[in-house]
Order: C-alpha cells, then structure tokens, then sequence
C-alpha cells in the first residue's frame, strides 16, 4: 500500500541561511571596524621609519651670543665583518696605513674571529681617512653612519667645555655636567661664555710664554654683578678633540680643578676684615719696618715698605706688606679672621650651578700662627674661581655673587649675599685702585679702564716647607673702578720673566691681567673713562652754553 | 527577502573591501610621500648642521682677528677712539653743514643729489 508521505520538512536549509548570514554580518563588522579604525588612527608605520624618528640629536652648545661652540654632525665610523675576512693579517697591515696609531697585532686577531660578524674598527673617523680606507679596496669593511661631535674652535673653551666619549655620552666638563639636558636635544645650550673674550684671554696665557717660563696658568673674567662667567681659561689648554688623550699638564683644569695658595691677593679681605669688625680705619697706622713675630711665626716683609714706621691699611695693600697685613689681622683674631673668610666661600660650602670647584685645604685650628700667614694668603689653598668670587663684593657694594654658567642669567640663577658693608667694599676699592696707580700692580694699568686690583706672590708648599724658587703668581681686579663691572684673575704657575726680572706677581701676573682687561673691556662694552673727550665734551658745553 | 538581504550585504562588504584597499594603498602612498620628505629633511638638517659647523670654524675668532687686522687693517677699540654723547652730537652737528643741500649733485662725494 501506498501511503502519501508527505516531504520532509527541510529544517537545516533556514538554519544554513541564518548561519551564513550570521558569519557574513561578523565579516561585515570587522571590515567596517577594521576600516573605522584605519579612518580614526591612520595608517600603521613601519618600525624602521618610527626608530628615525626616536632618534635625538644632541643638543649644541653656543656662547652667549650664539656663537657655535660644539655641535654634532652625522660623521663615520670604520666597521669590519671578520667571517669575510681571509687575510687578517694583510687586512690589519693595510689598515695601518690610514690609522698609524692602530696595533696590527692585535687587530689581525680581532679579524681573525671568524665567529664574528662585526667589529669597530675606528669610531669617529674624519673624511679624508674614509676616502683613504675606500681606496684600500678591502674586502668586509663597512662604514656606518653615526653622529659625531664638532668642536669647531678648536681647542677653545676646551677645559670648560669637556668632549664626550665616542657614544656621544659627555665625560668631562659641559658634556658631562649638563649631559642628560644635552642628550635629550632641543635649543642649544647657551653659555655665559663670550667666545671672543674667552680668545684674548687664552691667546694672552698662551702669549706669556714669549715673556715666561711657566708650568701652567689659569684666567678667568667674571660679570660681578650677576656671576656670569665671561671666559675662563686654564694653560696648558685641552682640545676636546682629543678626548682626554693628552699630557696630565693639559688635563688639569685649573681654574677650577685645582687648588692652590695665592698669596697677597688675600690681603684686601683681611682689610675687608677688619674694617667690617670695626677694629681698623683707615686712617689707622702701623709700623712695618722690622719683622714680627706672631704665633710661632715671623712675619717679614720681602721688600721695606716707604715710611715703614706708620703705614695706612692703604699703602699696606698698596705695597703688599705681610707685616701689615699680619699686624691687622691680629686686631681681629683668628676666629674673626676665620669666619669672615667662611662668608667669602673660601672654606668649603661654595657651590655653584655648573662645575664644581675644588674643595679648599684650610687650617683645621685656627691659632695666631694660621691667623698671620693667612692674612697674606698663606696656608690656605683654594681653587682660583671660588677666589675670583670674593672680589666681586668690592664691586657690587659688598655683595658676594656666585658664578653662573648658562644664560640666561636671571637673579635667582646665581647666589648674591651681602658679606661687608658698602663702605668696607668701597673703601677696599679705593684701595685696590691705588695699588695699580701706585703701587705694586701699576703693570696691570690699562688705560681708560680703571683697573683696581691686587697682586699675590706665593710661594710653592713642599714637604719640607716652602720653595723659595718656585711659586705661585698671581692678580686679582676689578673694573672699572669707578663703575666696577668685572673681576678678573691671572694666576701663573711657576713663572719666570726671560729677562731676567723679578718673578713677582707685580712682573708677571699683574701684566698679563692689565692686557686681558686692556682687550677684552671693548668686547664686553665697557665703557672707557674718556678723560680727553669728557673735557673736550665739557668745552664744546662751555661753548654751547656761550653761543647766542 | 532574506537572499537579497545577503547579496545587498555582500555587494555592501566587497565595495567596503575595495574602499578600505583603496584607503590602504593610498595611505601608503602618501607614508611613502611622508618618509621621503622626512629623509630629505633629515638630510637638509645635517646639512645645516656641517655648515653651521664649518661657518663656526671659518668665523672663529683665532682666525677671523688675523684677518681683519691684515685685510681690513682693523685693530682693537682704543679708548681714545670713544667720543662722549655730547661731543658726537657737536660733531654730527658741525658734519651736517658741510653736507650739499637737498637738490644739489654732491659732486665728488657719490652722495646723490636729492
């Protein structure tokens, strides 16, 4: 029997439909997804063009007029693959013929792993020495590109400036103190430095050598007023070109890194001293004509003074008497001495922003016998910056300002503290001027300018005491001293005149300063004292005054 | 219904497919665009940058005081050479009255006559 069977309800066919439907609405959703986000994010970059762009040059350092002092070029550097390398040996010894200073030895063992595929053969190599090791026509050595410092001045700076080492991370100097502010890149950094006063004043340490025989010397010139350090200079000078690959007479930056006695340029404090103390006039006299003993010491004078029997504290700076200077600070004793001396800076706690000076080397009990040596400089050693600094009170009116390296330099950049009074800080002016006019600095006079400073000769320490044949020069100034505006300072390291004179700070240092001030004062736009223009100024007034 | 549901869908998804293809291969383009004006500016910077670096070392002071003094004949500024404000303004006075008047060929002196 037939029997109607009626079709088979197809039950999977909807179920097909909604499961096609269902992937086709996933597909359609991750398509309009995947295209929203292309619209809203952007295109993905390549990981190659996004490490270009991570890449940060180091920042350059200029003066405070722009002026390029370091900057950073792409340069190149010497590699080799040494799993391609079939004659280490012929290899290493062409190599010798661009880099002289390479060990062949050495090399061709480097060149002979043959595990290795890739080993620095010179970083940091100059254009000439490419083309020269192009020419070779070696076989796996490859050039790659890499920044490289420029220091475009030469040796310019070089103490201050520092370099960095061949991974461009800064290791001395600038490059290192301000290394993370560099490598993040950026606006240059911009130096106090005047790049054309930093020049007088290296070409005129350098220039000393025509009239000196000398171990070293170091200069600075400072803006009294804000601290900022216009030049500073140390001999022999470092080219950061070389990083650190010189003499250790070179390395030494000693305007800051050293420490030393600086003799009678210490005397104006103790005046300072004793004037702020009220213990001194200066009117008040004292006879300087025979040695005195004071503490364990006699105190002698190297040269009798004129009128040795009643001597001001002016002509006691003016002739640099030790005895005098002594015979004051016994007015005020060792610890006055001691604690006016710690205000200056001068024992310990001198900071400042940017290099740090060395740490002073001073009397750990202060007693009559420390008291009369350090009146005239003797017996305490510090480095010749933070003593530069203490000159800056007799030209702002008594303030101490500590120095400033970077501009722009704003009032909060640098430390100013009121250390003596106006008068004490004038009255020492006056004095200091006398010294050049007068006195035993009359070499430092540079005309117009006003120079009013002082010299210190100080002999070298030994272990068994002083050496009276080698010492220590050196002159401190302000100027002009009518409108004190910069500080000065010249200190040369066992300098003997060529002919023949003494070697005295009043031959040697007082000179060198009088012509670092002489030619830098028009590039710092100071102003001359126009003695012939005033009057003729003042005619041309008279005359103006008269005309109908 | 439902087929021409799913045929609009999938005519929808294609012309969404080749829209987002499109977009790609233009966006690339213009990365491509973007890179090379980025490597060339790259290049252009440190192009600047060495001769930044070689103006500085041309116009060095050690180099460029030896020249003006030679060349030019330039030396340091002397104190006498600076005139006070009232003595200048005299000067310049006096410099004035020898100046042709307005009209006048300056004859001689390459001023132009006004």
């Amino acid at each position: 029997m037939n029997t109607y069977a009626p079709p088979r309800e197809d039950v999977w066919g909807p179920r097909r439909a909604r499961i096609i439907a269902a992937a086709l609405a996933l597909v359609f959703v991750v398509i309009v997804g995947r295209s929203a986000w292309v619209v809203f994010n952007g295109p993905e970059r390549s990981d190659s063009v996004s490490a270009t762009a991570e890449k940060v040059r180091r920042a350059d350092i200029v003066d405070r007029d722009g002026q390029l002092l370091v900057t950073t070029v792409q340069g190149w550097s010497l590699a080799a693959d040494p799993s391609a390398i079939w004659d280490p040996e012929e290899v290493a010894a062409s190599l010798k013929t661009v880099f002289p200073g390479i060990d062949t030895a050495q090399m061709a063992q480097t060149l002979s792993d043959k595990k290795r595929r890739f080993v620095w053969i010179q970083r940091s190599i100059s254009e000439r020495e490419r083309r020269a090791v192009k020419s070779l026509g070696v076989e796996a050595l490859r050039f790659v590109e890499e920044p490289q410092r420029v220091y475009p001045n030469g040796a310019l700076a070089g103490h201050l400036l520092g370099y960095t080492n061949v991974d461009g991370v800064g290791v001395e100097g600038i490059e290192n103190i301000y290394n993370d502010r560099l490598s993040a890149g950026g606006q240059p950094l911009r130096l106090t430095l005047d790049a054309s006063v930093q020049y007088v004043l290296e070409e005129e340490l350098q220039r000393s050598l025509e009239q000196f025989e000398m171990k070293g010397a170091a200069g600075m010139v400072i803006d009294a007023h804000t601290g900022a350090v216009r030049a500073i200079a140390s001999w022999p000078l470092s080219d950061p070109r070389k990083r650190g690959d010189e003499p250790d007479d070179a390395k030494t930056n000693r305007a800051i890194n050293a420490r030393m006695e600086l003799g009678s340029i210490y005397k104006p404090l103790t005046v300072a001293a004793a004037l702020e103390a009220g213990e001194l006039t200066p009117a008040d006299e004292f006879n300087v004509s025979g040695p005195v003993k004071i503490g364990a010491v006699l105190v002698r004078d190297p040269h009798p003074l004129p009128h040795a029997h009643a001597v001001t504290a002016g002509d006691i700076i003016a002739h640099s008497s030790n005895i005098g200077a002594s015979l004051i600070a016994q007015r005020i004793g060792p610890q006055r001495l001691q604690s006016f001396l710690g205000e200056l800076g001068l024992l310990g706690g001198f900071t400042t922003q940017g290099p740090q000076t060395a740490s002073p080397l001073a009397p750990t009990d202060w007693d009559e016998t420390s008291m009369a040596t350090i009146a005239y400089g003797h017996g305490i050693s510090v480095s010749p910056l933070a003593f530069a600094m203490t000159y800056t009170p007799f030209a702002t009116g008594g303030e101490l300002v500590s120095p400033v390296f970077l501009e722009p330099v704003s009032p909060s950049a640098s430390q100013h503290r009121q250390v003596m009074s106006k008068q004490t800080a004038d009255t020492v002016l006056g004095m200091l001027r006398r010294t050049v006019t007068e006195g035993s600095g009359k070499l430092a006079d540079a005309p117009g300018y006003e120079v009013a400073g002082k010299t210190g000769t100080a002999e070298k320490p030994t272990a068994n005491g002083y050496d009276p044949n080698r010492n220590i020069t050196s002159f401190a100034a302000v100027f002009p001293a009518s409108r004190p505006q910069f500080v000065v300072l010249v200190v040369l390291d066992e300098a003997q005149p060529r002919t023949g004179a003494q070697r005295t700070a009043a031959y040697t240092a007082a000179m060198i300063a009088g012509k670092v001030i002489a030619r830098s004062a028009p590039l710092l736009d100071v102003q001359p004292v126009l003695v012939s223009t005033n009057a003729e100024a003042a005619s041309l007034r008279d005359s103006e005054g008269t005309t109908p | 219904m439902n087929r021409i549901v799913i045929i609009g869908g999938l005519v929808v998804v294609a012309g969404l497919a080749v829209a987002v293809y499109r977009a790609k291969l233009g966006a690339e383009e213009t990365q491509g665009r973007i890179d090379d004006l980025k490597a060339q500016a790259e290049k252009v910077e440190k192009d600047i940058a060495v001769l930044r670096a070689e103006e500085a070392y041309l116009t060095r002071p050690e180099r460029i005081g030896p020249i003006a003094h030679e060349r030019l004949g330039l030396e340091q500024a002397a104190p006498g050479q600076y005139v006070a404000s009232e003595a200048l303004k005299q000067r310049l006075g006096e410099e004035r009255l020898t100046l042709p008047a307005p009209g006048e060929a300056a004859e001689g002196t390459g001023l132009p006559a006004q």
